[in-house]
């Protein structure tokens, strides 16, 4: 149906009412020959049909207004339910069109404003438990801060103490590694000495070797004097021998003569004086030997110091001969003992350079841990900044909560359809 | 008289010089078994056989000082043989005639006492065996 304004309507409207009014008049003039009762009912009837169409127009008018004016009644209550009739196809129309499409667009709109609500305030309790779970984490992270700040405190204090334990060390082994240099020194000393001893030894020996063969050549007249000497003894036995076949010749001699009485008193003379003799040879007899006696005995003590020299010298020879030997072992378990000390410096040297390099990993270790102290501190400060943020996240999401109910009880003042 | 003096465990003995045989040495001593212990043995010399006797151990009990090769002087009277092994033989002397007994002293003042060959051999014969 094509759109007809009121303006024509009302034209067209005149028009037909005019031809109407035309032809009841003419056919009132065609039944009346009165001109002027013509004339009066044609007035009447005229301004009867102008009240009737008008008020016929204007009630029709009237009542599409009503109409519409009660539907945004009922939208001003918030009743978006209500359908707009479009019953005419003039300008009231155009002002239903525009009122239904606002109707439809509030509705959308409140639709979408209580979507948006509930959205809102999902969102909103979804916040209010992130935040609350945040603020928890943000406590939880705080006391875990404080826990590591205090861990990194601990653990700079911990390894300060510990560098200061291995800075002494070192400084200990550093005296063990000068000393263990020391005592190389001191060792290839020895070592030198040792074997200047050994050569001393050797000198030693060999001048012992000729004291030895001296001795030897020096005591063989003393052997000889000492055979010589047992010779003399044989001759003196001999003597002995011959004095005491003497005295018992003289002896027997004498008891011969005594018997023979007087004549024997000469022969008993003569015995008496080779007894005599006898006696005189037997006590030079034992004189000499006395005193080859005493030469043996002298030559004797001489070869028993002359042996017992022999003898310490061999056994001097034998403990220089030892102490050669011992030298040598001396100069080897010296020169192992070197090797072994310098073992022992090359080890404390490596085990000194591997500290320093682990001293400077745990001081490292210590600026880490200071640094991971101030990171913790500013953590915490973080955190309490965080929470301070998320508490006023919080109140902001309590206020916005608020909006949102605002907004909530604001919507539910409409009412939708299916509502 | 003449005497022969000897010595024997510090003592000095004298025998009148008639009694005296010999004096040897270097001859062998063969033991006797079941004999006091002052019978040192029997020698033979010359065509007898003599009893040997320590003097020392005899007249005064002493321990023997017989060296190896000791004097012995043989007596030979009536009554038999016997050889004295003294400590050392002093010699001949001479001496007043008093019975061939007693004492007499030598050069020295030490006393000598006098002895019979009879005397020894009685003293001898008076012991028993192993004293």
């Amino acid at each position: 149906m094509s759109r007809t304004s009121i303006r024509n309507k009302l034209i067209l409207s005149f028009l037909l009412l005019l031809l109407l009014l035309m032809m009841v008049i003419a056919a009132i003039n065609r039944l009346t020959d009165d001109y002027y009762t013509a004339q009066a009912i044609s007035v009447a009837l005229a301004l009867a049909a102008g009240a009737v169409f008008g008020g016929y127009f204007s009630k029709s008018i009237v009542r599409r207004l009503n109409s519409l004016s009660a539907v945004a009644r009922e939208v001003s209550h918030g009743d978006l339910s209500k359908d707009i009739p479009l019953l005419s196809q003039d300008e009231i129309r155009d002002l239903e069109e525009v009122f239904a499409s606002m109707v439809k667009d509030l509705r959308e709109m409140i639709s979408d404003i209580k979507n948006v609500a509930g959205r809102m305030e999902d969102t909103n309790r979804a916040l209010s438990s992130l935040s609350e779970k945040v603020l928890v984490s943000s406590e939880e992270i705080d006391e875990s801060a404080m826990a590591i700040a205090k861990g990194s405190e601990q653990q700079t204090m911990i390894v300060q103490k510990t560098s200061l334990v291995i800075n002494n060390s070192l400084d200990q082994m550093d005296a063990a590694g000068r000393q263990s240099a020391r005592t190389v020194s001191k060792i290839n000393n020895a070592l030198v000495k040792t074997a200047t001893g050994e050569t001393k030894a050797r000198e030693t020996l060999r001048y012992l070797d000729k004291v030895l063969g001296q001795i030897a050549e020096n005591t063989k007249p003393i052997y000889r004097l000492s055979n010589k000497v047992d010779k003399i003894r044989m001759v003196m036995h001999v003597m002995d021998e011959v004095a005491q076949k003497t005295e018992l010749l003289s002896l027997n001699a004498s008891i011969e003569a005594t018997r023979a009485g007087e004549m024997g008193k000469g022969f008993a003379l003569v015995a008496n004086e080779i007894r005599s003799m006898a006696e005189n040879s037997k006590q030079s007899s034992q004189e000499i030997g006395r005193i080859v006696d005493d030469i043996f005995q002298d030559n004797k003590a001489v070869i028993e110091v002359l042996r017992k020299s022999e003898e310490d010298v061999g056994k001097g020879r034998g403990i220089i001969t030892g102490m050669v030997g011992t030298f040598r072992e001396m100069v080897s378990g010296v020169k192992e003992i070197s090797a072994e000390v310098k073992a022992v410096e090359q080890v404390t040297l490596k085990q000194v350079k591997e500290i320093r390099g682990l001293l400077r990993h745990f001081e490292a270790l210590s600026r880490l841990a200071q640094a991971n102290f101030v990171s913790t501190q500013k953590t915490t400060v973080g955190t309490k900044n965080q929470k301070e943020g998320v508490q006023k996240i919080v109140e902001l999401m309590q206020s916005l909560n608020a909006l949102s109910e605002k907004m909530m009880a604001s919507q539910r003042r409409f009412r939708l359809r299916g509502d | 008289m003449d005497i022969f003096i000897f010595e024997a465990a510090g003592h000095y003995f004298g025998i009148e010089a008639r009694y005296i045989y010999r004096i040897a040495d270097g001859v062998v001593i063969v033991p006797v078994p079941l004999m006091p212990g002052c019978y040192e043995g029997l020698i033979y010399y010359r065509g007898d056989l003599f009893d040997v006797v320590d003097m020392g151990r005899l007249m005064e009990n002493e321990v023997s000082t017989l060296h190896d090769d000791p004097y012995i002087i043989l007596l030979k009277w009536n009554a038999g043989k016997l050889g004295l092994i003294p400590d050392r033989v002093v010699g001949m002397k001479w001496v007043e005639d008093n019975g061939g007994t007693g004492t007499v002293f030598n050069e020295r003042g030490d006393v000598v006492k006098l002895m019979t060959p009879d005397e020894i051999w009685s003293k001898l014969a008076g012991l028993a065996y192993g004293t």
